[in-house]
């Protein structure tokens, strides 16, 4: 599990450079991939993948915009590297690989696959950004008042 | 005279403004925001702007006397998130009055130029990138070396690939990167570095995986921002189906020369 964070983080950061996120940021985009793909591990064995991605996509961007606030920067910073480990880069790779191998029922189930990966994706992401933002302007109060 | 002169600097600094963080991986409604912020700071109220994924519109009306209106077409490019922070930070401080409208204009000029990071440090993140996902998506720490010298090459490709005169069209880059980082991985995969290839090709997809228009396309849908968000996420599907192309051309090469089953 230990090595599943550590990877995701490290490969996080490493996006994080190739997107130019300032290098001050990079120990927080690393947090937010590790955390997210503990997330999706941990849920994803109880209640399946894909609702399993959607917590971990939850998570991701609640950590994001809790970050955002407290650094007073653009939420858009950490999001776009943290999601990354969540993206179905793999599914493409699956869905294109099966219809090669003309492995066509595969081919669809890995393709539906990776569509409901990214529904879940894009339900995370518009669930926590309903949130007003006050949220989490009083969660970092009472984090200074404490 | 001087006032109206005044203005019309204002209003191109808020407009450069939006330009930077459009082009550089903002959402929309986060451009728009920042061109009113400014706009606001510099004393024009009746500003209203009009923002697509490729393009600004803003007009100011004022005594209905003095119009402006600016007008830019802004072309897709990568994502450089530290302009987008940088601008963000400076309209904060635009706001608070600590700029005029030319120093602003100068404090963004600054920002354009903000210089990239070394090539040799992208191509060794977009490698331990490649390797860290490729272990992650369920490889060995011999798949994960090999995505990591694919990874490294695929960035060196696709630094060549933009550096040619004839600017190379996405749809070209894209369907060229998943060739070559096919290619690359056949090659190695046949040097006997690596155990599947199919977790080595998985690795090395990542840096092409359009991660960015992904995201951006599905917060400007959540924010209403139909237009952008729809032509964002067919940017992403395009690329994605690109990759996917460019793999599977050079794996049904492969197959037909090897007769299946290597892979």
């Amino acid at each position: 599990m230990m090595e599943q964070f550590l990877a995701a983080m490290i490969g996080t950061i490493a996006f994080s450079l190739l997107f130019s996120v300032p290098s001050r940021y990079y120990p927080w985009c690393g947090i937010v991939g590790g955390i997210g793909w503990l997330c999706y591990l941990i849920s994803g064995s109880y209640v399946g993948n894909i609702v399993g991605c959607f917590f971990a996509t939850c998570v991701v961007v609640l950590l994001c915009r809790f970050f955002a606030t407290r650094m007073r920067c653009p939420v858009t910073i950490f999001l776009i590297s943290g999601i990354f480990p969540l993206v179905p880069g793999a599914g493409i790779y699956w869905t294109a690989y099966y219809t090669i191998m003309e492995q066509y029922s595969l081919a669809s189930a890995k393709g539906f696959e990776t569509i409901k990966y990214a529904v879940a994706i894009v339900l995370g992401i518009i669930f926590i950004f309903e949130i007003p933002q006050g949220f989490f302007k009083r969660m970092e109060h009472k984090e200074i008042g404490q | 005279m001087l006032r109206i002169m005044e203005e019309k600097t204002g209003l191109d600094a808020a407009a450069l403004a939006g330009r930077i963080l459009l082009q550089n991986g903002a959402e929309i409604f986060r451009v728009e925001e920042t061109i009113e912020r400014i706009a606001k700071s510099y004393g024009m109220e009746g500003n209203s702007s009009f923002v697509l994924s490729s393009g600004i519109f803003i007009t100011e009306e004022k005594d209905d006397k003095h119009f402006y209106a600016n007008v830019k077409h802004i072309p897709l490019s990568a994502a450089h998130l530290d302009k987008v922070a940088a601008v963000n930070q400076l309209s904060r401080e635009i706001e608070e009055g600590k700029y005029t409208a030319t120093e602003a204009i100068a404090e963004l000029e600054k920002i354009q130029q903000m210089p990239e990071k070394p090539k040799w440090a992208q191509i060794l993140a977009s490698g331990i990138g490649s390797a860290c996902f490729g272990y992650l998506f369920g490889g060995t720490y011999m798949d994960s070396i090999a995505a990591f010298i694919v990874g490294s090459l695929l960035w060196m490709f696709l630094c060549v690939m933009s550096k040619r005169k004839k600017r190379t069209t996405k749809i070209m880059l894209n369907l060229g990167g998943g060739m070559f980082l096919t290619s690359c991985a056949i090659l190695i995969y046949q040097l006997g570095i690596g155990d599947r290839l199919s977790h080595i090709v998985i690795g090395s997809i990542i840096p092409l995986v359009p991660g960015v228009a992904f995201t951006n396309g599905i917060r400007d849908l959540a924010n209403e921002d139909y237009i952008s968000g729809i032509v964002r996420l067919v940017d992403a599907l395009l690329i994605a189906f690109c990759i996917a192309l460019g793999v599977g051309i050079v794996f049904t090469i492969y197959h037909r020369l090897t007769g299946g089953g290597m892979i």
